[in-house]
């Protein structure tokens, strides 16, 4: 028995010894080249969605896309995640689109044209294109009614549409709305839509009209799915749009063309017609794998054929790809790709002091922040709240951003900060309140390095914390942005505009006016300040891309004096393909594929 | 160990044995005997030693970490760092590395050895004087008392550990429970750990003590008029000295383990505490690119689970050698 424990105990020193030896250490620095895109830096050779041809493709083949993280919903009533988006700009034609390459140039997809407005911005009048079909099992025309059905169900409490009023609060009736008919939208004629608006925000409504909820729905068929709540659409739905989810005769969809955590199927829509679409559609078919390892999936699409990767990869492929396969790799820098930020209590406790938060904001490491998350080549230090890609982006500073200086320094400056802790009320440069600091971030790493990060920066300024780290989801649901629960600090905070219009950016994540006292809000700092809010109402109103960018680039300006959040990440999102294949990527949709332009070579 | 642990133990009490030595009979207590039995067993003396070195280690972190230069666990440093957020490997500076956040990883892993220590060695300690008192009570009075006890045992085995770790975990997580007196962090694993382990010594105790309450000393004391408090405490206690001591450094590893596991899940200490579990749950997603942000406080809590093990096997063998035969 003694000699069996002095193997054991020997083996095990052995076998940690070999491992160490065989690891070896590893190198912390690496180098590659770099090209500037837009004042944001991309690593030489990489591809980015602006610069894409969407041209020329090869007919035929089938994709295999693999991606870790499953759908949240398919319904284009209900989708609202860019994965979702995916399959819904495929599989949907909604009024108007982006074309891969753009965040501010819409272009007329089931509408004919663009809208008519008239009324002092409060009449909306599109006509919708002839010949566009239904996939089976409905295979009929698609008509005004559908799209009108479309406006009702956004507001039916079945389908739980979670940003329609948002945007549409303003068409007649659409606030009491609950599924029936909305006073406001008509058709008018087989083939006219009518929109009556209470107030003159026809610009939001139209921006909004690129997202799936305006796909066109057949009454006829859709309404007993939804009758049933939640929704069964989803699981039947039909297509518009070059692709349909494999289906049965029914229609269903569940179970056969989607298997929830496993797979989706995209096969051609035999009811599509080219001549009404602007999407080339040169796959015969997608098949979507959902799940593993990051790593794994990563190092098999640079490495294989017909494949590509749908989510971000792990920081480690991305490194691969950048020093080996920098063709192979994508990256999307501003537009839909989002921001990242700390949210701070502006409402409650002591980051109601704007000095405490413009101090915070002067200490904060936003290049540390971000090199948490990958490094220069998935993020830019955000300098403010607007960001590139979007109107008003250049007016409220572009890449410097204002020149305040609590700003000037991304590495974070202490000197700045003890200024501003001094004008806060506490004389040594440190906060002495005696109120703790409750912080919650992600779990989920990298987020959970950054909380830790923001935590420790908290604590150099003096301040004592309690920091509780609980899954994302429950981040978001249950604490940051929840009135009640009084956080001070979420460190994980992120926004992704619905489409590119400087409203969609920080209308939501700053408007006072928007939060609800009872439930969840995405304005997670409880940002409410009346001068801001109220220049968010009269931004909402003005029309014309300049006049908007500039109103908004106002109120960003107004936000960075007011220090309302931490912002440090600009993101830039990486996507990877196989060597044969021609990914394109959706600069609007945070840079994710689109089926229907990719193809293989 | 719980099934045949009374069987394992049946020799702790045989009091003072006559041995050869040096071709005298001597005479030689209990004590004596385990002493010249453990001394010859090398294997349980280094893990001793490890122990002991561990302990004094965790007590003295401050001053380990001062006297090898290295950083504080809580010193973070960004700079330490690649153009794609990876973490420095082992140098001269960092032999250990560092992690994502730039801390050292050697004085997190000296750092994590004080949570490890604390609730292995409390946990069990807490776990240990509610097990043996209970079985105390149940061997010795049997009857309804018996009944009672036993059925709490069987309750509270049924009860999964780990899921309510995660339940209390989630639940209490930023505002606590119970008007904030439960919060996830040391003090509730500690009250898990005692929670689910002092079933296994109060088993193992109402067996040996079902035994020993029928020995002639026992009824020796009851006919002299010794109160029942002073013939548990004082006559039948001291013959379960022994086995409580190995079963309780075989507890503890398995305790370490569990707030490791704990701590992994993230229902653990909060950061920015260091613990190895904490360490090696953070370290999963980098392991490909940092790998020795998962191997050292691997390591460290391989090496300690093995040591209490190591020295559990050689109290058993030492303090009856039946066992090892």
């Amino acid at each position: 028995m003694r000699a069996l424990r002095t193997i054991l105990l020997v083996a095990f020193v052995a076998a940690v010894m070999t491992t160490l030896a065989a690891c070896g250490s590893s190198s912390s620095s690496s180098s590659s080249g770099t090209s500037s895109s837009g004042g944001s830096s991309l690593p030489a050779g990489v591809k980015n969605p602006v610069d894409e041809s969407l041209t020329g493709g090869k007919k035929g083949g089938v994709l295999n896309e693999v991606q870790a993280e499953d759908f949240e919903h398919l319904d284009p009533g209900q989708a609202y995640f860019q994965l979702d988006y995916q399959i819904t700009n495929s599989t949907q034609r909604s009024l108007y689109s982006y074309e891969p390459n753009t965040f501010s140039q819409t272009t007329p997809d089931l509408a004919e044209g663009e809208p008519k407005i008239s009324d002092g911005n409060k009449l909306i009048t599109i006509n919708i294109k002839k010949g566009v079909h239904f996939s089976p099992p409905v295979n009929r025309e698609v008509t005004a009614d559908d799209v009108v059905y479309a406006f009702d169900r956004v507001a039916n409490p079945n389908v739980a549409n979670p940003y329609y009023l948002g945007y549409l609060e303003s068409i007649e009736g659409m606030k009491d709305a609950k599924g029936g008919p909305i006073p406001g939208v008509k058709a008018t004629g087989k083939d006219t839509i009518q929109i009556k608006l209470t107030e003159p925000q026809a610009a939001i409504v139209v921006a909004s009209m690129v997202l799936p909820w305006t796909a066109p729905v057949p009454k006829d068929y859709a309404a007993k799915y939804d009758a049933k709540k939640p929704s069964e659409y989803g699981n039947y739905q039909v297509a518009s749009g070059p692709y349909m989810m494999k289906n049965n005769s029914e229609g269903k969809v569940l179970g056969i063309g989607y298997q929830p955590g496993k797979s989706l199927t995209l096969v051609r829509n035999p009811n599509w017609n080219a001549s009404t679409d602007f999407r080339p559609a040169y796959l015969d078919q997608i098949n979507i794998a959902i799940g593993g390892d990051a790593n794994v999936i990563g190092r098999q699409v640079l490495e294989g054929s017909d494949m590509v990767q749908s989510d971000a990869p792990a920081a480690p492929i991305v490194k691969l790809a950048v020093q080996q396969h920098p063709s192979q790799l994508t990256i999307s820098a501003g537009g839909g790709a989002g921001d990242r930020y700390v949210a701070v209590n502006n409402s409650d406790g002591p980051f109601k002091n704007v000095n405490l938060r413009k101090a915070l904001w002067a200490a904060t490491d936003r290049e540390a922040l971000n090199r948490l998350r990958g490094g220069k080549t998935v993020a830019d230090v955000m300098t403010h709240f607007l960001w590139n890609g979007i109107a008003g982006f250049e007016e409220s500073g572009g890449f410097p951003g204002p020149k305040v200086d609590y700003n000037e320094s991304p590495t974070g400056d202490m000197k700045v900060a003890e200024k501003y802790m001094k004008l806060a009320g506490y004389p040594s440069g440190k906060y002495t309140g005696s109120e703790t600091v409750q912080v919650v971030g992600d779990s989920s790493a990298p987020a959970n390095n950054v909380a830790e990060a923001v935590n420790s920066t908290l604590q150099k300024l003096g301040f004592k914390t309690k920091l509780n780290l609980v899954e994302h989801t429950v981040m978001y649901s249950k604490y940051c942005g929840v009135v009640s629960e009084k956080i001070d600090v979420c460190p994980n905070v992120g926004w992704v505009p619905d489409f590119g219009d400087p409203q969609a950016v920080l209308d939501v994540p700053f408007n006072g006016n928007l939060i609800v006292k009872n439930g969840t809000n995405s304005n997670w700092g409880l940002v409410n300040h009346p001068k801001i809010n109220a220049a968010m109402e009269a931004a909402a109103k003005v029309v014309g891309e300049k006049a908007r960018g500039e109103a908004w680039a106002k109120i960003d300006e107004e936000l960075v004096a007011e220090a309302v959040a931490i912002p440090y990440q600009w993101a830039k999102e990486a996507y990877i393909e196989s060597k044969n294949v021609n990914g394109i990527n959706d600069y609007w949709n945070s840079g994710t594929f689109n089926y229907a332009f990719t193809s293989l070579k | 160990m719980g099934a045949g642990a009374a069987e394992i133990f049946a020799g702790a009490d045989s009091g003072i044995d006559l041995v050869e030595s040096g071709g005298e009979i001597a005479a030689r207590s209990p004590l004596q005997l385990f002493w010249r039995r453990f001394r010859r067993d090398r294997v349980a003396q280094a893990s001793g030693a490890f122990i002991v070195l561990l302990i004094l280690v965790a007590i003295f972190a401050p001053l380990v970490v001062k006297l090898f230069g290295l950083p504080s666990p809580y010193t973070q440093n960004p700079s330490l760092s690649g153009p794609f957020g990876e973490p420095l490997g082992p140098n001269g500076a960092h032999p250990f590395g560092v992690d994502p956040l730039g801390e050292d990883v050697a004085s997190r892993v000296i750092y994590g050895a004080r949570v490890s220590l604390e609730v292995g060695v409390v946990g069990t300690a807490i776990a240990t004087l509610i097990g043996v008192t209970l079985g105390l009570l149940a061997g010795y009075y049997r009857g309804w008392i018996d009944t009672v006890i036993s059925r709490l045992i069987d309750v509270t085995l049924s009860i999964p550990l780990l899921l309510l770790g995660l339940g209390i975990g989630s639940a209490c997580a930023v505002r606590g429970c119970v008007a904030g007196a439960i919060q996830p962090g040391v003090g509730v694993i500690i009250f898990l750990i005692a929670f689910a382990t002092w079933t296994y010594f109060a088993r193992i105790v109402r067996g040996l003590v079902l035994s020993l309450r029928e020995r002639e000393f026992v009824e020796a004391a009851r006919a002299l008029g010794a109160s029942d408090a002073r013939i548990m405490f004082r006559e039948i206690l001291p013959n379960l000295v022994a086995p409580i001591i190995v079963y309780a450094t075989l507890q503890i590893p398995l305790n370490i383990l569990v707030e490791a596991a704990l701590s992994f899940l993230g229902v653990g200490v909060r950061p920015p505490t260091a613990s190895w579990g904490q360490m090696i749950a953070a370290a999963t997603p980098t392991f490909n690119t940092a790998w020795w942000y998962m191997v050292y406080p691997g390591a460290a809590l391989l090496l300690t689970v093995l040591a209490f093990n190591l020295l559990g096997d050689g109290l058993r063998d030492a303090l009856n050698p039946r066992t090892s035969q």
